[in-house]
């Protein structure tokens, strides 16, 4: 037994591991051994003492750093505003005048509510309610005043605010506003995933699912975070968003969150679109491995609010099945406009909303509300429920302003009148504008968002802003109120040329037109 | 390290091999596995750190130069998926005492696998290729390096 041991040992191991043995073999090592233990040794003694810590991106010496640190200047917090800024003085000129409680009910049951944030019981508070009340009567549903509007205790003719279908003045919306404020009171105290889904939000979503022949839509409480978080809960980083370079702030907020590459092309240039297309298909022809996991998104308006057209849906369609691309659509200024119905920019192009992956609109405009919606496909819109940053951990919508955009919807629905006359204005007005000399006007004769742009645009900006204040001042002086297009300059992706911005309301009686 | 707090770290894998008690805790789990292999029967003290060598080099490749990307639950969306385990340590900064450590540890493997197998000559070739598997990718000439492409992030 020992012997067959040995002999195993004997033909492929060293024999005994004793430590005299061990040292006896140190001291015959070969010397090509040595000498390597000898280098990496050395190469210990260089790492922990002589190598410095360094990043290889960064080349900044210490001299560099100083010298940076140097040349520093702090900004102040909150910058010098000139007192004669145009929004300061349009604050001032342009000031308007004029027109859940402590139990609560789940599933019929009166159960004590400590779910909701209502810590003083605010929403639930009588004098609070008969303020909103007060409020609502004088100014309407979604802060958006009548067809004539007082500026400076004098009665204007209102084109300035985007309220097409005259439904923040709207006597219906308005009493069932209040109806639902005495019932729920002012807020909702809480996101939809927290005790602050109720019956109207149900409702609402139900009747804009149906209105848009979608399946499901989502309600979002504020119009701008309806799109800037759309985007992001489906496009993440490394995938690719085409997007018009004429979108509107919104969109370009949740572009910037969604972290992906984006590609922009020329404001309604379909050429443009595709060549970007034939880029991409290139690539990924290169890359299949990456092209497999890259989600491709095309992000347009239907009618653009920096420019007051409309985006040509069918070509984009078209590009969308030839190149895969998932098409989200931005109606906020389209929906209650075009189509024979107010359905936005499918109808008005005729073509079936499940061509659309993503309808998106704000209540802001045409409905008069406060809010906004996604509908599309179940599969798609229910992503949102849990992804849509907006939708999780915002308060939701205040149920009165979900009951006027129902019954704002109602009206729609049921008088289609409203809209063709919106229509007939729209077109009159354009004619009206395109008549006048030195200026032109922008966008589609359908668009109620016009913007007037000097015929002649000079490469000084602010001087011909100016030019268009004056013209904005003198219209004031006439009776009729219109605003300069403003933007965050700096912001802005493609900053559009000045212009002033006229919104049409169907209420409108147009003898007034040719007044500039 | 709260991970998906408010105050977490946007990626673990930068800091969390140079936290307390990391190095002694590498240690003793290589001192462990050496003595288990050991106490096998038929395995003399040379082979017994020649396999204690080999195997370290082959797992510290797999989990720091072949393992890409973070397995937290991070907020930065698969920023780091190109890069390997080693690259996002100290956020790729490079000669840091983390980077130092582990390093220096094959090297010492090395010499004790030499020392035990009395520098016999099939043992040495085989230490010698598991001190390259350790060393030579962690150098930072070699820091987002992919030779012959291997390992290389298609996506």
């Amino acid at each position: 037994m020992m012997n067959i041991i040995m002999a195993t040992n004997n033909s492929f191991l060293p024999k005994s591991s004793d430590m005299y043995e061990l040292i006896e073999s140190f001291l015959q090592a070969p010397t090509y051994h040595l000498i390597f233990e000898a280098l990496l040794i050395i190469w210990i003694f260089k790492l922990i003492f002589f190598s410095t810590e360094y990043r290889p991106e960064s080349v900044l010496t210490e001299k560099e750093k100083a010298e940076l640190i140097e040349e520093w200047q702090p900004d102040p917090l909150v910058p010098d505003v000139d007192e004669n800024h145009p929004l300061l003085q349009a604050m001032e000129k342009n000031i308007i005048s004029g027109k859940p409680d402590k139990y609560v009910m789940i599933n019929d049951k009166s159960s004590l509510n400590m779910a909701t944030l209502n810590f003083l019981g605010m929403a639930g508070n009588a004098e609070v309610e008969s303020a909103a009340i007060k409020t609502l009567k004088q100014y309407g549903v979604g802060s958006k005043p009548d067809k004539y509007v007082m500026i400076n205790d004098k009665s204007s003719l209102n084109m300035a605010t985007l309220n097409f279908l005259g439904m923040a003045g709207n006597a219906e919306v308005e009493s069932a506003a209040i109806k639902t404020l005495k019932q729920y009171g002012v807020g909702s105290c809480g996101p939809r995933g927290f005790y602050g889904t109720m019956d109207v939000h149900l409702e609402l979503e139900e009747k804009f699912a149906k209105f848009m022949y979608c399946e499901e839509a989502a309600l979002y409480s504020y119009g701008f975070a309806t799109i800037a978080s759309a985007i992001p809960a489906y496009s993440k980083r490394g995938d690719v968003i085409f997007v018009d370079e004429g979108v509107c702030f919104s969109i370009q907020k949740g572009l910037v969150a969604s972290r992906s590459s984006i590609k922009w092309f020329k404001h309604n240039d379909m050429e443009d679109l595709e060549r970007l297309l034939l880029v991409q298909q290139d690539e990924d022809r290169k890359n299949p491995k990456k092209a497999k996991v890259t989600r491709r998104f095309l992000v347009v308006e239907g009618l653009y609010f920096n420019h007051g057209d409309i985006c040509p849906l069918p070509k984009i369609v078209e590009l969308k099945w030839k190149y895969k691309l998932r098409l989200f659509v931005e109606e906020s200024f389209s929906f209650g406009v075009l189509g024979a119905n107010g359905r936005g920019i499918t109808e008005h192009y005729n073509i079936s909303v499940d061509e659309v992956d993503l309808i998106a609109a704000s209540l802001e405009n045409s409905i008069g509300s406060t809010g906004g919606f996604c509908c599309g496909k179940k599969y798609v819109i229910d992503h949102q429920r849990l992804s849509g940053l907006g939708y999780c951990f915002s308060a939701s919508l205040p149920p009165m302003l979900a009951t006027a955009a129902i019954e704002a919807l109602n009206i729609i629905q049921n008088d289609s009148n409203i809209l063709s006359k919106l229509r007939e204005n729209c077109r009159k007005m354009y004619d009206g504008l395109s008549m006048i000399s030195g200026v032109q006007v922008m966008g589609d004769p359908l668009a109620p968002i016009k913007h007037v742009r000097l015929s002649e645009i000079s490469d000084n900006r602010e001087l011909d802003m100016k030019t268009l204040q004056r013209i904005a001042d003198q219209a004031m002086e006439n009776g009729i109120a219109i605003v300069l297009a403003r933007y965050l300059e700096k912001e802005e992706h493609k900053l559009p040329p000045p212009s002033i911005r006229i919104s049409i309301c169907f209420m409108i009686e147009l003898q007034t037109m040719n007044k500039k | 390290m709260n991970i998906g707090t408010a105050t977490s770290e946007e990626n673990p894998t930068h800091v969390y091999f140079g936290t307390r008690g990391f190095w002694i805790t590498y240690t003793i789990i290589v001192l462990f596995c050496h003595f288990l292999l050991l106490s096998m029967p038929f395995f003399s003290t040379a082979l017994a750190w020649t396999v204690t060598c080999v195997f370290h080099s082959a797992f510290t490749y797999i989990m720091l130069h072949n393992t890409k990307g973070t397995p937290f639950g991070t907020p930065e969306q698969g920023k780091a998926r190109t890069q390997t385990t080693w690259e996002q340590i100290d956020c790729g900064q490079q000669f840091t005492p983390t980077r130092k450590f582990l390093t220096i540890v094959p090297i010492v493997l090395f010499f004790l696998a030499s020392f035990y197998t009395k520098y016999d000559t099939v043992h040495f070739i085989f230490n010698l290729g598991a001190l390259g598997l350790g060393v030579i990718p962690k150098l930072p000439q070699l820091h987002g390096v992919r030779i012959f492409g291997i390992n290389k992030w298609y996506f």
